[in-house]
Parts: structure tokens; sequence; C-alpha cells
């Protein structure tokens, strides 16, 4: 199955905010274009604008300059056909696991019916089955951000835009979700757009991997990954993008030692 | 093709403790009886004449003929009867103006100078004005009552609105919600704890007040039955009153709790 919807793209896109009266340009001029299932990775350090990027493409900031388009027309607010998942998984405490995947469909055009399966269907696709009537509480870090990812996928998005998702978890349960991340992509072919402060996890998952320098927001690099898939970490091919990857990282002004002690 | 994977453990197990354990409830119990126990003793040496502190038995005895007479039930449920209305009133009310403080910046701006100063009038710095405006009638238990609840409930449904961590209307948005689907699938879950908060606290000065109202201003009521056992100097229908009158805060406080635990059995009990 190939996809045909789900190319985005931002042509000259300039986001300004205020900070405490002076202003501070989050994205400079920034151009890029995702295509319809591709696997985009974007790696930089913090405060570059990755999360504004996102936010932008999800329409929840309407306030830029140039223009941001989702299959060639203007995105003007969020839609149900553009996900986000967030670093922290955001769920909400008073409902079990289906009823937080359930929440994305409120106002989906699926009837009851058709709502119960999906959820059902993207609780077994994050690997989640029995664990439908658990509360929040009672799941693990990673846990809680399968949930998040289903909900995120549930009204079967063009695009899934993903904020750092697994950088609050512990390098085994993140490996294995990178992989579960994989396992959907190359199964659902919906466009994905990482963000990730991950050299590593953006080599392993990415077609290409897009890297941003601070101060203002800028594109500097974007380093295709040909590899097939499924990919192996200690590919040769691999490190070899990665060590190119930090290269890039560490000329970037600012931050670059958090990259290159991530990778120590 | 990939293995279907295992989700890795929970943190926590399963089972949740629900407060209060029976142990805690028998050292809540351990000062009470030890004052009993001193009272019967200070009753039985005369330590404290017999018309200012009868003993113990004496108050028993009293409260059962009280019983049997039907005057303490009697009472009893006009006390009742008027902090339910009145605290259902005020619970409604302060409901509104909390939620709509809280969702509402320009109504808040409107509100919160009158809304914030007069909440400094104890519910029983009422009792004057109210008597004036509509005697010492039914309305003005109602109004008590309903003012001592108001207050509460409103400050502290407010807060719990203001309260929501903006992530949730950020997901919210991205599903589309309407207003109404955020107030009611989101803001009003996510305020459920700090809700009874308020309520728990509206009851207990709620009964507080109704009981001083009774005092002041009543010929029924458990604060009446006080007031009529000192003038007949029966300090013995005064010490059962007083009895009849905790254990029913303590009582309505507990069902609240009960519905409150119920309300959310998804939350983790605090220690
Ligand atoms: N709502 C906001 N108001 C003011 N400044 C913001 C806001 N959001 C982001 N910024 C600033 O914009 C820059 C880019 O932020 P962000 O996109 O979150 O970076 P990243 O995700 O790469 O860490 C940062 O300097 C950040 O402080
Ligand atoms: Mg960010």
């Amino acid at each position: 199955m190939v996809a045909t919807a789900g190319s985005l793209e931002m042509r000259s896109v300039t986001k300004r905010y205020s900070v405490d009266g002076s202003p501070l340009v989050a994205l400079d001029d920034v151009s890029l274009a995702v295509e319809p299932g591709e696997f985009l990775a974007i790696v930089g350090a913090s405060g570059c604008g990755k999360s504004t990027i996102l936010r932008l493409f999800a329409g929840l900031d309407a306030k830029h300059d140039g223009a941001v388009l989702h299959d060639g027309a203007p995105i003007v607010g969020p839609s149900l056909q553009r996900g986000l998942v967030f670093q922290e998984p955001r769920l909400f405490p008073w409902l079990p696991v289906e009823r937080n995947v359930l929440a994305a469909l409120r106002n989906s055009h699926l009837d009851a019916h058709a709502r119960r399966s999906a959820v059902r269907d993207h609780i077994a696709l994050v690997g989640l089955q029995g664990f439908e009537r658990a509360y929040p509480h009672q799941l693990s870090g990673g846990m809680a951000q399968r949930v998040a990812i289903a909900r995120g996928l549930v009204n079967r998005p063009d695009v899934l835009l993903l904020d750092e998702p697994l950088g609050a978890l512990d390098a085994l349960t993140r490996a294995h979700l990178q992989d579960e991340l994989q396992r959907i992509w190359v199964r659902e072919r919906t466009t994905m757009v990482l963000v990730t402060h991950d050299v590593d996890e953006a080599v392993y998952l990415a077609d290409r991997v897009v890297v941003m320098s601070p101060r203002p927001g800028r594109i500097r690099d974007i380093v295709p990954v040909t590899l097939p898939r499924p990919r192996d970490r200690g590919d040769e091919a691999l490190l070899r993008l990665r060590a190119h990857l930090l290269r890039t990282l560490a000329g970037t002004p600012q931050h670059a030692g958090l990259a290159l002690h991530r990778a120590a | 093709m990939a293995t279907i994977s295992v989700p890795d453990r929970p943190t926590r197990a399963r089972g949740i403790q629900f407060a209060p354990p029976v142990r805690l409830i028998g050292i809540g119990l351990l000062v009470p009886l030890l004052g009993l126990a001193a009272w019967t003793v200070g009753a039985r040496q005369g330590w404290v004449p017999p018309q200012i502190l009868p003993a113990p038995q004496v108050v028993w005895d009293t409260f059962l003929e009280l019983w049997q007479s039907g005057d303490l039930l009697a009472n009893t449920l006009i006390s009742l009867q008027r902090v339910l209305f009145g605290f259902a009133a005020g619970a409604s009310l302060g409901l509104l103006l909390g939620t709509a403080m809280g969702l509402s910046r320009p109504f808040e701006a409107y509100a919160s100078v009158l809304f914030t100063s007069l909440a400094q009038v104890p519910a029983l710095g009422w009792i004057p004005l109210a008597m004036l405006l509509v005697g010492i009638g039914e309305s003005l238990k109602l109004i008590i009552v309903a003012v001592g609840t108001l207050v509460p409930v409103a400050w502290n449904t407010r807060a719990g609105i203001r309260a929501v961590p903006s992530g949730w209307f950020e997901a919210a948005s991205l599903w589309r919600y309407s207003r109404a689907q955020v107030v009611w699938h989101i803001v009003l879950p996510a305020t459920v704890p700090q809700i009874f908060v308020g309520l728990r606290y509206g009851l207990g000065h709620a009964w507080l007040a109704l009981v001083v109202v009774e005092l002041l201003a009543s010929s029924e009521g458990l604060g009446y039955l006080l007031v009529w056992g000192r003038q007949m100097f029966q300090l013995d229908v005064v010490i059962a009153t007083m009895a009849v009158i905790g254990a029913i805060g303590f009582a309505l406080d507990a069902a609240l709790a009960a519905i409150e635990r119920r309300l959310q059995r998804w939350q983790v009990a605090s220690p």
C-alpha cells in the first residue's frame, strides 16, 4: 500500500516570539518539504525551533510568515488528519487506557462501533492488549507513551508528528519503542516527522535527517539515510552517518556539547 | 516480520490502598475514650458539681429519653433538612460562580474583587444583615447555610479549573474539541478532586453555621435544643445534643468522603 496523501511543506517560514518584550526568532526563513509516507527526523540543540516546526505543522500556531501546507493546502488550524504526540503522554488520569484513546475520536466521523474497533486495533498496534482497562497511574512511562502513540494514530491521520516522544524513557524501553515505531511505520506508511535529541534514534528510523542550528532557528543540513529496513543498529554505514551528523551538530553554535556527550 | 512485543511491566502494583485503614480509625478513637474515662472518674469522685458536669451515665439516660420522646429525632430532622437544602443551594451557586470565574477571564475580572472581599466575611457575619432583610424564619437559616457553603465551593472550583494543565487543552484542540467538550470532558473531571475539597469544607461550614443560627434565632432544631437545655439548666441535655451535633457533622463529612472515593477510583490513594 503506497500512501498518496500526507505531504507537508514549509516555504520561507519565519516564526517570531516575543519574550519579555524583546523579539525572539524561533524559525528564520525555513523551507522544508516532507514527502508522503516519508519518515523524517529533526535533530538539533534545544531551543533551535524543532517543536515550533511541529506546532506549525499541527496547526497549533497560526501566526507566522511564509506558507505552511498539507497536501498543498494552507494549514490554518488543527486537523484530525495530523496527529501529534508530545514528550509527556498527556493521558487523562481519570480514564482507563481504552477511553483515553477513545478521547481522540470524540469528533471523528466514525460511528460508535467503528470507534470501538479503531480503539481496539490501535491498542493492539502499540502492543497493549490486556491493558485496556488499566488506569494511567498503573502504567510505566513506556506504556503510557504507547497509549499516547495510539492516540496520535487512532484517527488514521495522513501525518504523525512526534515531539521527542521517547525522550523521557530509559535506554532499553526507548530502543524497544523505536522498533515498535518502525514496525508501525512500515505497516501504516503514515508520514512521520520525529523530533529527537538522539542522533542514533534519528539515523535508525528516518529516511532523511534534518539538522538544525539555534538562534535563530535554521536548517543547517539535510542528510538522507538510504539503508534498507529493518536496520541494524551496529551497521557500518549507519555508524558513519551518525558520526557525520554528530560532527555537523558539533559545528552548530550552541549546546553542541550536549550532542557529543550523548554520543560518548 | 517484527514480533509482537510484550509491554514493559507496570511500575506500580495493581493493589491500590484505600484510606483510611481500620488501624488509624482505632487510634483516632483513643483520645475520646480517654476523655470519657476521665469524665467518668471525675463525676464519680465529685470533682465538679453534677449541675455543671453531669456524669456520662446521666447524659446517656437523657439521650435515650430524648430519643424515645421523639424530641431528638424531630429536631435532628429539622436541622438536617435545613442543612441539606441550604447546602444544595449554596453548592450549586458556588459551582456556577467558581466555574464562571475559572473559565472566563473577563467574568473573573468583574467578579473577583467583590467575591474575594465578601469571602472574607464569615457566614455568621451575614446573620445580622440577613435578619434585617428576611427576618428570623426559615429563609434566614437557608441563606446563612448557603453562604457558608458557597464561598469554599466557588473558591476551590475556580482554583481547580485554573490548575488544569495546559497540555490537555492543547491535546483537546488537536482533536478539535468544542468549548463545551473541553469543559465537560476535561475541565470537569480534572477539577473534581478540588471541587470535593470545596464541598467538604462547605458542608462543614454549613453545619457549623446552621447550629449557630439555631442558637440565635430558632424554635426548633439541634441548636435550639442546646439553648433550651441551658435555659432549663439541664446540662445533660446540652451535652447529649452536643454529642449528636458532633456525630452528625462527622457522618456528613464521611458521606462526602465516601462519594468522593467512589468518583475517584482512578486516583492513587494518598497514604
Ligand atoms: N510560546 C513561546 N513563547 C515564547 N518563546 C517561545 C515559545 N515557544 C518557544 N519559544 C522559544 O522559541 C525557541 C524555539 O523553541 P522550540 O521550538 O520549543 O525549541 P526546541 O523544540 O528545538 O527545543 C526557543 O528559544 C524557545 O524559548
Ligand atoms: Mg522541543
